[in-house]
């Protein structure tokens, strides 16, 4: 996650003598390039869900004229060795790495979140309680866990998956949004409003909720890619959605042995991920430092 | 100091103890009869009994954790009864393979970190600060997976070297030279996501520091820009650096894995792999076991050292 | 501009733009003073006024980046603007050196005090290890650190507030340097711990026979241990003369402002405290005219629209900037 330093060139002394005086208020901006990045999300989130109504053919459908062949006019991306369309199987498989991305996130922000934000708010016994759970939780390296529950979980479906993976990122998003509630949570504009008599509820909302929300928005990016990751790694552990399902890890995991005879089969599956997550990461990176006036270490 | 030392040691023992019970309920998870499932082929009455023994499997849970405890205590982590060599031994002759792929890829991802990162650091946004920060960027985005296929796609096939790792993984002692050569590619990819990771904190926690007042002192004082780089700046900001290392090590241990897999590279990430593949759940159970409280006792270990380094934590 | 031998610090029309995001910002804008040798000059101003910027130009310590500077300075005859790091660097700490204001920042917080001080005698004087620590310690017992052998080895943390300064003193005269820019020396300290830095640093000058250049916003401290001021306002200097003339004569309104704001001890109780109204200037958007005339009572309507130069007043070495200065005390008493 980069951290993008504005104004490195501006000693200390020299801001603290301008800051007594009227600075336009700018945030880092955005970008073209981060709306580009939204978009292709969206062209493969729309290609996901829609797939089926989409002038697309079926992944299962094997053409025996065209076994591994490379990109032409009857099938863009080529085929593979059953003579299965490249590009409907990209297109469908992106279904498994979003499913399981978004998935997985909303299981972990879903419970985790809101733990979160209610024991940094709330802190005392609640707080120290599942705190202390959910630290040593997270010693124990996720992966692993993961790894070793799906495969003796058995047998397999994309919702053991999204299960696992997302009780397993719990942990990790209590504490990101527990330390970035804390962060606002002890803000004297907080203290000043419960003083002036608000409800926690109010104040969960209206003074807590909209400081977070960036945070939190950019880091539920951020682990989406680390899911879809997850899920590509899974794959080639054999660990994923069982063929003929296509997903994008299963496709590059089955194609790698004929790595030299037919290169499109790896290279369209692995573009299309690479692309996913480099936009995911972008995004997130970005929303990050537009809304971080002062950097939250988390 | 003791105080912390102690707090963090009570800490350590709670997470073991979870790991432990984590991983022996793997077992239990199956669907079915657990003994059947272990023994799979090899399934008979006599090494039915032997497992009985092995597990007290007819006994409550709480014996069997007991007995299991036990066990692991002596050094007995299981026999498998698909491969007929103890579990604890297949470990033993995995585990070195991963260490040295771990060592090799983070002397690699330091020895390009540091000096790049500081270089960035001192022009930030010129030219090399911002061909870094790309490349970095995207780096990070190419999971390591794939990264090795196309490394292996690229120097395999490409500059005709043969296949590299596959099979031909020799421990150091036996021809050191064939050992590195063929530890080279798992090393280099999971040197690459470590250096982004390293490089990125490293850069910025050291252009945070540049900032702060006492390194403008320190370049009153007449001190080389270099001098100020390694001596004054280094040391704060190795701190973050430290941190950074301890997450991503006790990771690699278990990201590693599949570069392993894929290489067929024997290290403990492909015994486990095999051992899934093979059902052989008392090797998985074990090797679940060890990682797990590896990775924990690396995080701790790493937790130590920052302290040394920047007594101010434990002070606080 | 001739280099006399005398003055140790030539200023000539130094300008100090900082090129940040919102436009360039002229933190010091055409500042020419001097300095002679053994002398204590102060230079008063509001934060914002640029005191702190023209403090680190004229040493040279200006950050390299989106920074411009023009104009000369001339430490003991070797100029320090438009030349290189490298060039600056070799009159850093055996010339001149700085005292910061927050002690707590200014000295690495992760390495023991003693070796601060050694760093600049081996590397600068190239002592010897052993040489450089018990100068070291002699330095800590001249500043007066009690138990100087053992604080040797001390970190930053465990030393009071007035404490660290004195090392950062320490560290400052290690090389005995000809001139002493304190900025602030004593803002973030306790009062009482105040004046013995203040003390402090005036024996030391009178042993080392330097000049001190020092700077704060507090005119108390420049009253009695200064015998020239500067006084500074929006990044220009608008008043300048001898301690005694500026504070029993001075022309420019703003610094009549600033005395009179100054909360006075002999004062009856729950005397209101005079302000002056408004706010600093924003430097990004300054005035063709004078820069105070937004705030000033005297403004007329060429001070809105000329920008006042320095002009010389009766006594010689006393220089205001204003077009409608406060009457001098000197004429009506000849009158």
């Amino acid at each position: 996650m980069s951290e993008f330093i504005r104004e490195t060139e501006l000693s200390q002394e020299a801001l603290l003598e301008a800051s007594m005086v009227e600075r336009p208020e700018k945030n880092e901006p955005l970008g073209p390039l981060f709306w580009i990045c939204v978009g292709w999300l969206a062209l493969n989130i729309i290609g996901a869900i829609f797939a089926n109504v989409l002038p697309v053919q079926s992944p299962l459908n094997q053409d025996y004229n065209f076994v591994n062949s490379a990109p032409s006019l009857h099938h863009i991306f080529g085929t593979d060795d059953l003579g299965r369309d490249i590009f409907a199987r990209v297109v469908y498989g992106s279904r498994v790495s979003i499913a399981v991305g978004v998935g997985a996130m909303v299981i972990g922000f879903g419970i985790g979140a809101p733990l979160g934000m209610l024991a940094a708010y709330r802190r005392g016994r609640f707080d120290t309680f599942v705190t202390t759970v959910m630290y040593v939780l997270l010693a124990f390296p996720a992966i692993i866990a993961v790894i070793a529950v799906l495969s003796f979980w058995t047998p397999r479906s994309m919702l053991k998956i999204i299960l696992v993976i997302g009780f397993a990122s719990v942990p990790l998003v209590y504490r990101v949004i527990r330390t970035a509630t804390l962060a606002i949570a002890t803000k004297d504009y907080v203290i000043a409003a419960k003083v002036q008599g608000a409800t926690d509820r109010r104040i969960l909302m209206k003074e807590l909720l909209p400081n977070i929300a960036p945070i939190g928005i950019s880091f539920l990016l951020i682990g989406i890619a680390t899911v879809v990751t997850l899920e590509g790694a899974l794959a080639f552990l054999g660990l994923s959605v069982n063929p003929p399902t296509p997903s994008w890890g299963n496709m590059i995991n089955e194609s790698r042995t004929v790595l030299a005879e037919n290169p499109w089969l790896v290279l369209f599956p692995s573009l299309a991920l690479c692309l996913f997550l480099l936009c995911l990461n972008f995004i997130g990176d970005r929303m990050r430092s537009h809304y971080d006036v002062t950097e939250v270490k988390l | 100091m003791l105080k912390y030392v102690i707090r963090r040691l009570v800490m350590l023992i709670g997470i073991i103890f979870v790991i432990s019970v984590g991983s022996f309920y793997l077992i239990h998870l199956l669907p079915g009869d657990p003994a059947a499932v272990i023994l799979g082929t090899g399934d008979s009455p006599s090494n039915r009994a032997k497992l009985y023994k092995l597990l007290g499997l007819n006994k409550s849970i709480f014996d069997q954790y007991f007995i299991w405890i036990r066990n692991i205590v002596r050094g007995n982590l299981g026999i498998s009864f698909i491969s007929q060599t103890s579990v604890a031994s297949t470990i033993r002759a995995a585990l070195p393979i991963d260490l040295e792929i771990m060592g090799l890829s983070q002397i690699l991802a330091f020895a390009l970190a540091i000096p790049l990162a500081m270089r960035s650091a001192r022009k930030p946004d010129g030219l090399i600060d911002r061909l870094l920060g790309a490349t970095s960027f995207t780096l990070l985005s190419i999971p390591p997976f794939i990264i090795i296929v196309l490394l292996v796609l690229f120097v395999s096939i490409k500059l005709g070297v043969p296949n590299i790792g596959v099979a031909s993984y020799v421990s150091f002692g036996t021809n050191w030279i064939v050992n590195l050569e063929s530890l080279a590619l798992p090393a280099f990819t999971l040197a690459i996501g470590s250096f982004v990771v390293y490089y990125r904190v490293l850069r910025s926690d050291m252009i945070a520091t540049l900032q702060e007042e006492f390194i403008t002192m320190a370049r009153s004082k007449g001190i080389s820009q270099r001098r100020i780089m390694w001596r004054h700046a280094f040391r704060p900001s190795s701190v973050a650096l430290l941190g950074a290392a301890g997450v991503n090590i006790g990771g690699l241990l278990a990201g590693g894995f599949v570069v392993q897999y894929l290489l067929a590279i024997p290290g403990l990430g492909y015994t486990l792999i095999a051992a899934i593949n093979d059902s052989d759940y008392l090797l998985v159970q074990g090797i679940v076991l060890v990682v797990s409280v590896g990775v924990v006792l690396i995080n701790f270990f790493f937790d130590f050292i920052i302290n040394i380094v920047d007594p101010r934590i434990s002070r606080e | 501009m001739s280099t006399n031998p005398d003055k140790l610090l030539v200023v000539n029309n130094l300008a100090t733009t900082f090129n940040t995001s919102a436009g360039p910002l002229p933190a010091v804008g055409g500042v020419s003073f001097d300095l002679n040798k053994n002398e204590t000059l102060g230079i008063v101003g509001e934060s914002g006024s640029g005191k702190t910027v023209l403090a680190r130009t004229v040493m040279g310590l200006q950050p390299r980046t989106n920074v411009t500077v023009t104009g000369s300075v001339l430490l003991n005859g070797h100029e320090m603007v438009g030349v290189s790091e490298d060039e600056k660097r070799k009159y850093w700490g055996t010339e001149v050196a700085m005292v910061f204001q927050d002690p707590m920042t200014s000295l690495n917080p992760v390495m023991r005090i003693g070796k601060q001080i050694d760093e600049t005698l081996r590397v600068r004087l190239g002592m010897s290890k052993n040489d450089a620590k018990a100068k070291a310690i002699e330095l800590l017992e001249l500043v007066g650190i009690p138990s100087p052998s053992q604080r040797y080895s001390a970190f930053p943390g465990q030393l009071s507030g007035g404490m660290r300064q004195r090392v950062v003193i320490a560290t400052a005269l290690a090389c005995s340097p000809k001139l002493l820019m304190a900025d602030e020396p004593t803002t973030g300290l306790d009062v009482t711990i105040q004046a013995q830095i203040l003390n402090l640093l005036e024996d030391l000058k009178e042993q080392f026979h330097m000049s001190v250049v020092l700077i704060t916003h507090d005119l108390g401290v420049v009253a009695t241990r200064t015998s020239r001021i500067i006084v500074m306002y929006a990044g220009r200097i608008v008043e300048m003369g001898t301690t005694r003339e500026v504070f029993t004569n001075h022309r420019m309104p703003y610094t009549r402002a600033l005395l009179e704001s100054s909360p006075k001890v002999s004062n009856p109780s729950h005397t209101r405290l005079i302000t002056i109204p408004g706010r600093p200037p924003n430097l990004l958007k300054l005035n063709q005219g004078c820069s105070f005339a937004p705030r000033c009572a005297y403004a007329t309507d060429r001070c809105h629209q000329q920008r006042p130069e320095l002009q010389i007043a009766e006594e010689p070495g006393h220089s205001f900037a204003c077009w409608n200065p406060l009457p001098s005390k000197r004429e009506a008493a000849t009158r």
